[in-house]
């Protein structure tokens, strides 16, 4: 197969999937003509009819409400969140409802929600952020971020074959990053991938911060420091068992995300570290990400966001403690 | 391009059944094609989940609930609503109303596991078609609209019914849902609880316009009316569900009643409403109201009247005797049992570790 | 008629106690369930308090005014039997919802003790990561010795490897002694493997009955076949021959095999043959696992034993080969004059076998004393799992394997 944007595979997979399963329904704003305002519906409703493949009114809050429903009706919803700016609107139907319905009544919420996320593209406000740490504390909820077309595929598959919840985060700075795709590979959900072998340093990532580790390790190799790069793909569950086996080698970490470091989902990686891995450290674990401000104007971006720099600068710290 | 707007929908077959004050015309009445038996029997639901109500207020006192939410008022609309609806219509209810449950066939001692502090949600919605009790105000409004779309996706006739109180009226999901209703033309009623007060809130500080004429502005029409009037509720939720299954669309029924009671046993309404306002409604209390009616039809007797009665106590004291003996589900399950249905290693491995350290000494 | 008390509910999610109003029964009045008692006045709302029980008010424990604590007795009533034989789930008070959460009753753990509380590391001037730490005390590196060359002086890695090879390196025990205390005792802080055995022996003795049976087995077949191996330039020590004796023996009872699922009740016989091999090191006991035993021929048992043995020792084996072992072999004569012993399960396992000395004994063979080599045998078993009577035909079956030890 020739090379696809992650783009083209997620719109693959979801095509795939109205083929495969006559239950599953796709729609949120803008989704249906227009095929979605980053395209990745594009072609579906065409394909699959206003009945599977519709637009909602602007309403993020009923667009996830509407999905329980649909759910008790025997359906299994794809909806889309236009922007991850625009998902707290849907935050009680998704934490309340979403996630608890099984709790409650013992009745399954096979829903995937999609969301773009991230910065990077030079957009207005609400457009880059990155909420991922509200959802994976979340009991009931899946959290995955694929970081290549491939694993796009792979996952979305995962997930909308999931009889639980998932939130579908998509680095919408990666849309245009191309690979061949096997769509007959499997990625079940929460299993991590090692993106790149490394003795010096462990470098957790995920969804957009993979590219950026992979070039700060190309980097690092020209000065002779052996980076590990680990692409978590899936957030909840965690899988601890790759991160430690990688640290039984490298004896140091740096999770690296867009979200501030702050309450953010790298504390959680580093508390995991700490509980099942103390005595596997020889340096302290360093943590980058967005600062504990607001997502910044466009033009300030690149200075939030992690680079290639920071991640050496960090390797040097870990590497300082011998 | 113009814009056709569309004010008021022609296809309201509701209207011509009630009077402009919303009472349920004599004529109307005299044509809803129920026999004797079945008058009868709203009657003796409406004495049983009162009487049921007024024992989970006792269990509470004694120390058996953590919580009960009285529905003392309301129950010629739980009663009526039920009835008027048929077994594969679903329900979403909002938190108070435990008597449709009872109508629908839900054992009220295995409901009460919910204020007994065992279960989230002691019944599968799909046995009963109706959904659990849901707290977080007006989040379920959509639930029902989803459900209602997925019906129409699918060719059913089944249709919703969706209820509420008058304050979830002022909430966004309420909106969002209408409005979902009249675009998607989901099959569904919107029943509005209207007993004018939110906890302490009264209808007046709720919202300064209607609520029944609001559905005008999502397309489809809407009415006020007696909510104490069991005949009435029924010939309403009957006609607009036949409505929605004819593909006629949404509609939205104001119902007039009174919260008799305190809002849950936490709360105190003599810190905001007086007692001349409850001895209004008393005067309209949906029971006494029907029970006259119903004798001036010759329809009930003092013999009938006695053998309800005697009935609803059994069923009452059986329901007391089922709770007291309820088993608590153990720790683990109830914690972890139904949180995932495929759980993550991690997952399984912190239940096992906190089933564990329970192991007694 | 039984006395039944009644305690005053949480009557408003969270109260702890509520004022009593006034009565509205008196002692030696008779009460119909849900009649009213009295009226109390919570920090939420006034309320009648309906009865629960039907029969004579025995006792009223408050009087107007007074205020009552959530879970005090309110009233005795000498109750009629009810048509309701049911018992609450829980007859204790607070375990009713609406007693509410209350205090912990005091000096009562609620829970069974996970793990027993890590005291403070020693020496917490020595500036070391978690990993050298670690790494200090495999080696037997005393930190507090060592000049850290990392930043801030913080000792590295290689500063622990430098230490351990320079002469002077002292050999630390696996639990480091701390300050001493004033009154001339000594506290021991209890890390690594040491918490590791204490935690599993605790758990072994509090979780399982187990009971022990001896014997003694004739090993002059054995004592023959390792010559006969030494002949063919292979020496052997007798724990290849203990363990596939115990291989053989295990075959013929499964159920020596197993495990006691507690979560379940269930007893899980084991598929392969996983046989734990205690081994004495520096840092304490340790247990590697000798995997699939039962698809090992006699010199693959010696070999991996052997290479098993050596890395507990040296502190190389991984999680993996410390795990999952299904039954455990001890060799208590391996030194010293000890003969036997009582030894303890490995859970989740269900049996261990001790094996002694071998040295000449005193045997009656045909009606004659005879020197011959002899050694012990004990096996410690899981009574959950295995009565006495299954347990000494495995151990009867075990000696007939020794005993006719040809290879």
């Amino acid at each position: 197969m020739e090379p696809v944007t992650m783009a083209k595979a997620i719109n693959l997979s979801l095509r795939d999937a109205l083929a495969n399963d006559d239950s599953v329904l796709i729609f949120g704003e803008d989704v249906g003509t227009l095929g979605g305002v980053f395209r990745i519906t594009d072609g579906l409703q065409k394909t699959f009819g206003p009945e599977r493949v519709f637009d909602t009114p602007l309403a993020e809050s009923a667009i996830i409400g509407i999905c329980i429903g649909l759910v008790l009706r025997g359906f299994k919803p794809v909806p889309e969140i236009q922007f991850d700016g625009f998902i707290y609107p849907a935050f009680d139907q998704i934490v309340s409802h979403v996630a608890k319905y099984r709790n409650r009544t013992g009745v399954s919420m096979p829903i995937t929600i999609r969301v773009p996320f991230g910065g990077h593209i030079g957009a207005v406000e609400h457009h880059s952020e990155s909420p991922e740490a509200y959802f994976a504390h979340t009991a009931g909820l899946k959290v995955v971020a694929p970081a290549t077309p491939g694993d796009a595929y792979a996952l979305l598959q995962s997930a909308i074959a999931d009889p639980d919840p998932v939130i579908f985060f998509e680095p919408k700075a990666r849309y245009y990053l191309k690979e061949e795709i096997d769509t007959a590979r499997e990625v079940p959900i929460g299993r991590a991938r090692i993106a790149r072998e490394g003795t010096g340093v462990t470098v957790v990532a995920y969804g957009p911060t993979v590219s950026i580790a992979l070039d700060a390790a190309k980097a690092a190799e020209k000065e002779n420091i052996s980076l590990e790069i680990i692409d978590l793909r899936s957030l909840s569950p965690l899988d601890m068992p790759t991160i430690l086996e990688s640290l039984r080698k490298t004896h140091r970490a740096i999770v690296v995300h867009e979200a501030p470091v702050f309450g953010g989902f790298g504390g959680e990686i580093a508390a995991r570290i700490a509980d099942d891995g103390f005595d596997l450290l020889e340096a302290p674990i360093e943590r980058i990400g967005g600062m504990d401000a607001p997502y910044p104007p466009a033009r300030y971006e690149k200075l939030y966001l992690p680079d290639v720099d920071r991640i050496l600068e960090a390797a040097d710290v870990a590497l300082a403690y011998g | 391009m113009a814009d056709v707007v569309q004010v008021a929908p022609a296809d309201d077959p509701v209207r011509p059944l009630f009077s402009p004050a919303g009472e349920l015309t004599a004529e109307a009445r005299a044509t809803l094609g129920l026999s004797p038996d079945a008058l009868r029997d709203l009657y003796h639901k409406m004495v049983w989940i009162r009487r049921t109500d007024q024992e989970a207020l006792n269990l509470q006192r004694q120390g058996e609930l953590g919580l009960w939410g009285p529905y003392q008022g309301q129950e010629a609309i739980h009663v009526g609503t039920v009835a008027a609806l048929r077994e594969t219509d679903w329900i979403f209810p909002s938190y108070r109303e435990f008597g449709m449950g009872m109508c629908r066939g839900i054992d009220p001692a295995e409901m009460l596991k919910l204020f007994r502090g065992v279960s989230h949600g002691p019944w599968d919605p799909r046995t009963y078609h109706f959904a659990p009790l849901v707290i977080p105000v007006a989040s379920q409004v959509p639930h029902g609209v989803g459900f209602a779309m997925g019906s129409r996706f699918k060719h059913s006739d089944d249709v919703v019914l969706s209820t509420f109180g008058d304050g979830a009226t002022s909430k966004g999901d309420w909106h969002e849902a209408m409005n979902f209703a009249g675009v998607f033309q989901a099959p569904v009623i919107f029943l509005c609880q209207n007993n004018h007060w939110a906890i302490s809130v009264p209808l007046a500080k709720q919202t300064a316009g209607s609520i029944a004429e609001r559905a005008q502005g999502y397309g489809f029409p809407g009415i006020r009316i007696d909510g104490n009037d069991v005949l009435g509720i029924f010939a309403a939720i009957r006609t607009a569900a036949e409505r929605a299954r004819r593909g006629g669309g949404p509609y939205l029924i104001e119902a007039m009643t009174y919260r008799m009671g305190p809002h849950t046993t936490s709360d105190d309404p003599t810190r905001y409403r007086t007692n001349v306002e409850l001895e209004r409604w008393s005067a309209k209390d949906p029971i006494p109201r029907f029970r006259q009616w119903l004798e001036g039809q010759g329809l009930l007797d003092e013999a009938a009247l006695a053998a309800i009665n005697r009935e609803v106590e059994a069923k009452v004291e059986t329901m007391r005797n089922r709770l007291r003996a309820t088993t608590a589900p153990a720790p683990g399950e109830a914690i972890f049992g139904r949180v995932y249905q495929h759980p993550s290693d991690s997952f399984l491995e912190e239940r096992e570790e906190f089933e564990s350290s329970l192991e007694s000494n | 008629m039984a006395d039944q008390t009644f305690r005053l509910p949480d009557l408003g999610e969270g109260l702890t106690e509520a004022q009593l109003v006034a009565w509205r029964v008196e002692e030696g009045a008779r009460v119909e369930i849900n009649a009213p008692l009295c009226d109390v006045e919570t920090a939420k709302a006034v309320v009648v308090i309906p009865s629960p029980y039907a029969g004579t008010i025995h006792k009223l424990h408050a009087r107007p005014g007074e205020s009552v604590a959530v879970g005090a007795p309110l009233v005795t009533i000498a109750a009629q039997e009810t048509p309701t034989t049911v018992e609450p789930e829980d007859p204790a008070p607070r375990t009713l919802v609406g007693y509410g959460p209350g205090a912990p009753e005091a000096g009562v753990r609620r829970r069974a003790r996970v793990a027993p509380v890590a005291t403070g590391e020693p020496g917490a001037d020595v500036r070391a990561a978690p990993f050298v730490r670690q790494l200090a005390k495999e080696k037997g590196v005393d930190l507090a010795r060592v000049t850290g060359t990392g930043p801030g002086g913080r000792i590295t890695k290689a500063d622990v490897e430098a230490a351990t090879s320079a002469p002077a390196a002292t050999s630390a025990p696996a639990a480091t002694p701390a300050t001493p205390a004033t009154n001339g005792e000594r506290r021991i802080s209890v890390v690594g493997i040491r918490k590791a055995i204490a935690r599993q022996m605790v758990r072994s003795v509090s979780t399982i009955p187990q009971f022990t049976e001896f014997a003694i087995f004739d090993a002059s077949a054995l004592m023959a076949a390792r010559e006969k191996q030494k002949a063919g330039g292979r020496s052997l020590t007798p724990l290849p021959y203990f363990i596939q004796a115990m291989v053989k023996a295990v075959r013929a009872y499964p159920l020596m095999n197993s495990s006691w699922d507690e979560s379940r009740d269930e007893i899980v016989v084991k598929q392969p043959i996983n046989v734990g091999i205690a081994v004495n090191t520096s840092q304490g006991l340790l247990v590697p696992v000798l995997r699939g035993a039962d698809q090992l021929d006699l010199h693959e048992i010696a070999d991996r034993g052997a290479k098993l043995i050596e890395g507990a020792r040296a502190g190389t084996l991984g999680p993996g080969e410390m795990s999952g072992g299904t039954i455990t072999v001890t060799n208590v004569g391996a030194s010293g004059p000890v003969e036997t012993g009582t030894p303890i399960i490995s859970p989740p396992e269900c049996c261990v076998v001790a094996f002694g000395a071998i040295k000449p004994r005193p045997m009656v063979v045909d009606g004659q004393v005879v020197a011959r080599p002899g050694a012990w045998i004990s096996i410690s078993v899981d009574h959950r799992i295995v009565d006495g009577a299954l347990a000494t035909e495995f151990l009867t079956a075990l000696v007939a394997e020794l005993e006719k030890v040809s290879a």
